[in-house]
C-alpha cells in the first residue's frame, strides 16, 4: 500500500513543495525536490577537472611530476649553489675586528653554534672554545676552516652549505674573542696547548 | 495487521550519554596539556607517562573514538529504534557494546601511557586491542542489522544507510591496517613496510575520518536535524545521490596524505582528483540540512539545538572544501607538516563532531528524561564560548602554518636558507601556540557549562529506561521489484542487500590503489645499498615508535630546493623496504629525521650530543621545546625481546641471514660496546646495555643507507624517470 501510493500530492505548508508520499520515519517526512542545479554543476566540473588531471599527469605526462619540478627548481637555483664549493680562506688572513662583524659574528653564533658549545662557548659536546687548548690548531684560520669544512666524523659539521664567507670570518672571528673569557661551568681542556 | 506495543531501550542509551560527557572532558583536557607543552615543555614532568608523543595518541584516540565514538553510539542507539520502530535486537549485545566500548577506552590510555603503540596515527592500539575492537564493532554491527531485520517500517531511513556504510567500512578498514605479528603480548610488527605500509596507514586514516567522524554524523543530521526543526528532509533524490558518491569516493583520497612523498605519483594524482571531487557530494549533506531548515530560520533563533547544529553543518561545510584544496599539490607543498593540518582536523572535530554531539545531547536527554532543558541561557553560553574557542583554537594555527612554511622556504640572496636552524621557525610560534591554548581552554569551558546544565536537567527530570511505543506489524511483500517502484526504493527495503552493495562500493577504490603497489614492481624500485636494521638499530626503532617519536619528527623529505638544502637529498620508495611500521610523520614540530646519521650532512651529531640532548633538550637549546628523555638512560634495553624481532622480520621477508636471530644479541653487544666506548671518549659513562645506546644507534643509521648509494637526486623513487 505504501509502494503504489494514489494518494492526492500532499504540499509542505511552508514551502509548498511536495512531500513524498510513504516516506515518513518517526514523522521525519522528505521532500520530492530536485538537485539543486549548482550543486549538480559543481559536481559535473569537479569530475572533469579529475578527467583532465589524470589525463595530463599521468596519461599522456605532459605536466611535471615531482621529480621534474624538482630539477627544475634546483637548475634555476644552480646559479647559486655553486658558491660553497668555490670558498677558498687566505692562510694570512686576521681576525676582523670591527664591531659590527663581530655582533654579526655573535649573532651566527647564538644561532648555530650554541647548540654544542653553550651559549658562552664554554663547551658541552663540542670543545670549550674559551681555554688555551685547541684539537685543530690556535690560529684564527685553523677555526676559519675548521668551521668551514668541518670535522664530520667528530660531529662537527661543514657550515660552507649554510653561511656565506663573510659569515665564516664573522663566527671566527666572534670565537677568538671567547679565548680567555672564563664562563662559568666549563668543559676540560682538549687538545693540545696553545703557545 | 494489528498494532504492537514494544519498549524502547533508553538505558543503553543513557549509559553511551554519559560515557560521550566523561570521556569527552578526558580526552580534551589532556589535548589542552598538549597545547600547553608547546609553551612549556617541562609539563611532559620528565617522566614516560606524560610525554607528548605517548599522550598525544590517547588525546586524538580519546577524542575520536571515545567522545565522538560514545556520541555516535548514543545517537545511534536512540534514533535507530525509532526509525526501525522497535527495540534494540539484543539487550545483551547493547551491554556488550556499551562495557566493551568502555573497557577498549580504559585499555588504550593505559597501553599509550606505557608506551604500548603500533607507530600508526589513529591506528596506534596494540594487537590484542585490535582484536577486542573488532569483536566489540562486530557485536555492534549485529545489533544494529538484528535491529533493522526485525524492523516495523517499510523502508530504511537515509539515516540508517549512513549507518551501515559506516558499520561495513570501518570494520574492513580496521581488520586491513592491523593485520600484526606479535612479539609479545603488548609488540608486533605490522605486516606491511614503508611506501605500503604508508598507503594502507592513510587509506585507514583518512578514511577513519570519513566514516568514523562523518557518515555517522550525517546520520545522526539526517535524524536529529529534522526532528529539532521540525521540517521535512528538502531533498529525498539528493539524500540517494550524495550518500552514493560520498561513500565510493571518499575510500579513494587516502593518498591525499601522502603528496610530495615517495608514494608514486599516479597514486598521489587519484589522492588529489577523489578529494577534489568529494567537494560535492560532501556539501550534498551540507546542503540537505541547511535547506531543510527553509521556512524554520526564526527556529534556530530561538532553539539551542539547531544553533548547535547549523555551526555543526557549516564548519563540515568548510572542512570539506577546505579538505579538497589542501590536497592539491599547490596548497599541500605549504600546509603540509604545519599547524595547518591541526586547525583544518580541528575545525571538524571540535566544530562539526564536538557540536553535533551536543545538539543530539542537548535534544535527547530531556526527553529520556520526560523534562525540558533545565537553561536555554546556559546552553546558549555554551554555544558562544564554544564557538569562540573554535576561532581562537584554529585562527592562530593557520597564522602560524604561514609563518613557519615561508620560514621554511625563505632563501637569502646568496642561495642559503634564510632559517637554517629549525627551531627559530618553532621559537616564532609560540604566541599562537598560546593563543590556541586558550582556544581550546574556551571550548572545554563550554563543554563544562554544557554538563552542568545537563546534569540540573537530568535531576529535575524522571528517566524513562523502557519508552512504550506501538507500531502495526509489518506486512510480508514480495522480495523482488514491484511494480512502479524504484530500484532503490527496493533496495531501502532490502537492508542485507543495501549493506552488501555498500561494501562493494567502497572496496573498489582500496583495491585499484593498494593491491598495485604489492603486484608491479616498478612501484617500488629498490635500492641495493638499503639493508635491513642491525639487531641494535632494530631495537631502537622501536624505542623510537614506543615513544612517539612520529608525533613530531617527520621521515620524509620532499623534493623540494628547501628541504633538500635543509636535510640532504629526498626520499625514495626504496629506502623504507624494512620498514615496519614506516614513521613519515604527519606534523613537523621538530625538524625531520631521515637525514640524521648521513655524516656529511647538514643534520649531522655526534653519539654524544644524541646524549646530552636525551637527557636535557633545554640545556643544548634554551628554546628548545623537546620533551626530557632522561629515562633511555636509567633503563636498560629489553634484550629478550631480540630473537624473536628478528624471527618476524624474516616472516615479513627481511633478508637476515638463516640463523641470525641466535647471535643478534651478539650482534648488539658488539656494536654498543662500540657507541659505550665512543661516548666514554667524550667523558660520558653509559653502559652498553642502556635503551640510550639503541635509540643513539637508529638515529645515526637514518639516512646512511640511501647517502652511501651516491644515486643521483632524479632517479629512484616509485616514479620511473623518462
Amino acid at each position: 500500500m505504501e509502494i503504489n501510493d494514489k494518494n492526492p500530492v500532499e504540499k509542505d505548508e511552508l514551502t509548498g513543495d511536495k512531500l513524498l508520499s510513504g516516506h515518513d520515519y518517526d514523522d521525519i517526512r522528505e521532500l520530492d525536490n530536485n538537485l539543486p542545479k549548482w550543486w549538480i554543476w559543481l559536481f559535473i566540473i569537479t569530475i572533469i577537472y579529475a578527467v583532465v588531471y589524470v589525463f595530463v599527469f599521468d596519461v599522456i605526462r605532459i605536466a611535471p611530476h615531482q621529480e621534474d619540478e624538482y630539477n627544475r627548481e634546483m637548475a634555476a637555483a644552480a646559479s647559486l649553489t655553486p658558491i660553497a664549493q668555490a670558498m677558498v680562506f687566505d692562510t694570512l688572513i686576521a681576525p676582523l675586528t670591527d664591531q659590527a662583524s663581530l655582533d654579526a659574528g655573535k649573532a651566527i653564533f647564538d644561532k648555530n653554534c650554541v647548540v654544542c658549545h653553550k651559549a658562552q662557548g664554554q663547551g658541552l659536546v663540542g670543545p670549550n672554545l674559551t681555554d688555551a687548548f685547541s684539537i685543530h690548531g690556535c690560529r684564527y684560520i685553523d677555526a676559519v676552516n675548521v668551521i668551514a669544512t668541518g670535522v664530520p666524523e667528530k660531529g662537527m659539521i661543514s657550515w660552507k652549505p649554510q653561511l656565506t664567507k663573510d659569515q665564516i670570518l664573522q663566527v671566527a672571528s666572534y670565537t677568538m674573542t671567547l679565548r680567555g673569557t672564563n664562563p662559568p661551568d666549563p668543559k676540560a681542556p682538549q687538545g693540545d696547548p696553545c703557545k | 495487521m494489528e498494532n504492537q506495543t514494544f519498549y524502547y531501550d533508553n538505558k543503553t542509551v543513557k549509559l553511551f550519554a554519559y560515557a560521550t560527557l566523561f570521556w569527552g572532558v578526558i580526552g580534551m583536557v589532556v589535548g589542552l596539556l598538549l597545547a600547553l607543552q608547546f609553551i612549556w615543555p617541562q609539563l611532559t614532568f620528565g617522566i614516560p607517562y606524560t610525554t607528548f608523543g605517548r599522550i598525544r595518541p590517547i588525546h586524538t584516540n580519546a577524542v575520536i573514538f571515545a567522545f565522538v565514538g560514545n556520541g555516535m553510539f548514543t545517537g545511534i542507539y536512540y534514533s535507530l529504534q525509532r526509525l526501525c520502530k522497535a527495540r534494540m535486537f539484543s539487550d545483551i549485545l547493547s551491554k556488550i557494546n556499551f562495557w566493551g566500548w568502555q573497557l577498549i577506552i580504559v585499555a588504550a590510555a593505559l597501553t599509550f601511557a606505557c608506551g604500548f603503540t603500533t607507530g600508526k596515527e589513529y591506528a596506534e592500539l596494540e594487537w590484542p586491542i585490535d582484536i577486542l575492537v573488532a569483536v566489540i564493532w562486530i557485536v555492534f554491527g549485529w545489533n544494529m542489522i538484528g535491529t533493522i531485520i526485525k524492523r516495523r517500517t517499510r523502508h530504511i531511513y537515509v539515516a540508517i544507510w549512513f549507518y551501515l556504510a559506516t558499520f561495513v567500512t570501518v570494520a574492513v578498514l580496521h581488520v586491513a591496517n592491523s593485520i600484526e605479528i606479535p612479539i609479545t603480548f603488548f609488540k608486533s610488527y605490522i605486516v606491511y613496510a614503508g611506501v605500503q605500509d604508508a598507503l594502507v596507514q592513510w587509506w585507514y586514516g583518512h578514511n577513519a575520518v570519513a566514516f568514523f567522524l562523518t557518515t555517522p554524523f550525517l546520520g545522526l543530521m539526517y535524524y536529529y536535524l529534522p526532528k529539532a526543526a521540525n521540517r521535512p528532509i528538502y531533498s529525498y533524490r539528493l539524500s540517494i545521490v550524495h550518500f552514493w558518491a560520498l561513500i565510493f569516493l571518499y575510500i579513494w583520497a587516502g593518498p591525499h596524505h601522502l603528496i610530495y612523498s615517495a608514494l608514486p605519483n599516479w597514486t598521489q594524482s587519484l589522492g588529489v582528483v577523489f578529494s577534489v571531487m568529494l567537494i560535492a557530494p560532501s556539501w550534498g549533506g551540507m546542503v540537505n540540512g541547511l535547506l531543510t531548515l527553509r521556512g524554520a530560520w526564526d527556529k534556530v533563533r530561538e532553539d539551542p539545538v539547531l544553533k548547535f547544529m547549523v555551526v555543526a553543518v557549516t564548519a563540515y561545510g568548510m572542512s570539506t572544501f577546505e579538505g579538497p584544496m589542501m590536497s592539491t599539490k599547490t596548497v599541500n607543498a605549504i600546509s603540509h607538516f604545519t599547524d595547518w593540518t591541526v586547525g583544518h582536523a580541528h575545525i571538524g572535530a571540535l566544530g562539526w563532531n564536538g557540536f553535533m554531539t551536543f545538539a543530539v545531547l542537548y535534544w535527547l536527554i530531556p526527553r529520556i528524561f520526560q523534562t525540558s532543558l533545565y537553561s536555554r541561557k546556559l546552553a546558549n553560553t555554551h554555544f558562544w564560548i564554544g564557538t569562540l574557542g573554535i576561532i581562537f583554537y584554529a585562527v592562530p594555527l593557520y597564522w602560524g602554518a604561514i609563518t613557519q612554511f615561508l620560514m621554511w622556504k625563505e632563501f637569502t640572496a646568496e642561495g642559503f636558507l634564510k632559517y637554517p636552524n629549525f627551531l627559530e621557525t618553532v621559537t616564532q610560534l609560540k604566541p599562537m601556540y598560546a593563543a590556541r591554548a586558550v582556544g581550546g581552554a574556551l571550548y572545554i569551558t563550554g563543554i563544562v557549562i554544557g554538563i552542568y546544565n545537563l546534569i540540573i536537567t537530568i535531576r529535575q527530570g524522571n528517566f524513562i529506561a523502557e519508552e512504550a511505543a506501538s507500531a502495526p506489524a509489518l506486512e510480508p511483500i514480495s522480495g523482488k521489484r514491484v511494480s512502479g517502484e524504484g530500484a532503490h526504493r527496493w533496495l531501502e527495503r532490502r537492508p542485507v542487500q543495501f549493506t552488501i552493495a555498500a561494501l562493494i562500493v567502497i572496496l573498489i577504490g582500496g583495491i585499484i590503489e593498494i593491491v598495485p603497489l604489492y603486484l608491479v614492481k616498478t612501484n617500488i624500485p629498490t635500492i641495493a645499498s638499503v639493508k635491513p636494521y642491525t639487531p641494535l638499530e632494530l631495537q631502537g626503532r622501536d624505542i623510537y615508535v614506543r615513544e612517539g617519536c612520529y608525533t613530531c619528527h617527520s621521515q620524509q623529505v620532499r623534493p623540494f630546493r628547501s628541504e633538500t638544502e635543509r636535510y640532504g637529498q629526498y626520499s625514495k620508495a626504496g629506502e623504507y623496504v624494512y620498514d615496519h611500521p614506516f614513521q613519515w610523520g604527519s606534523k613537523r614540530n621538530g625538524p625531520d629525521l631521515s637525514r640524521e646519521g648521513v655524516v656529511n650532512g647538514k643534520q649531522y651529531k655526534p653519539n654524544s650530543w644524541h646524549y646530552n640532548h636525551m637527557l636535557n633538550p633545554q640545556k643544548l637549546n634554551a628554546q628548545s621545546i623537546m620533551p626530557v628523555y632522561k629515562w633511555l638512560i636509567s633503563d636498560d634495553l629489553d634484550m629478550s625481546t631480540t630473537a624473536k624481532k628478528i624471527r618476524v622480520m624474516q616472516m615479513l621477508g627481511v633478508p637476515y641471514p638463516d640463523g641470525f636471530d641466535k647471535i643478534a644479541n651478539e650482534d648488539l653487544m658488539k656494536q654498543a660496546s662500540l657507541i659505550s666506548a665512543d661516548l666514554k671518549s667524550q667523558g660520558i659513562d653509559c653502559a652498553p646495555n642502556k635503551e640510550i645506546i639503541a635509540l643513539i644507534a637508529y638515529l645515526q643509521r637514518l639516512g646512511v643507507d640511501i647517502h652511501s648509494a651516491g644515486l643521483s637526486a632524479a632517479a629512484g623513487t616509485g616514479n620511473p624517470v623518462n
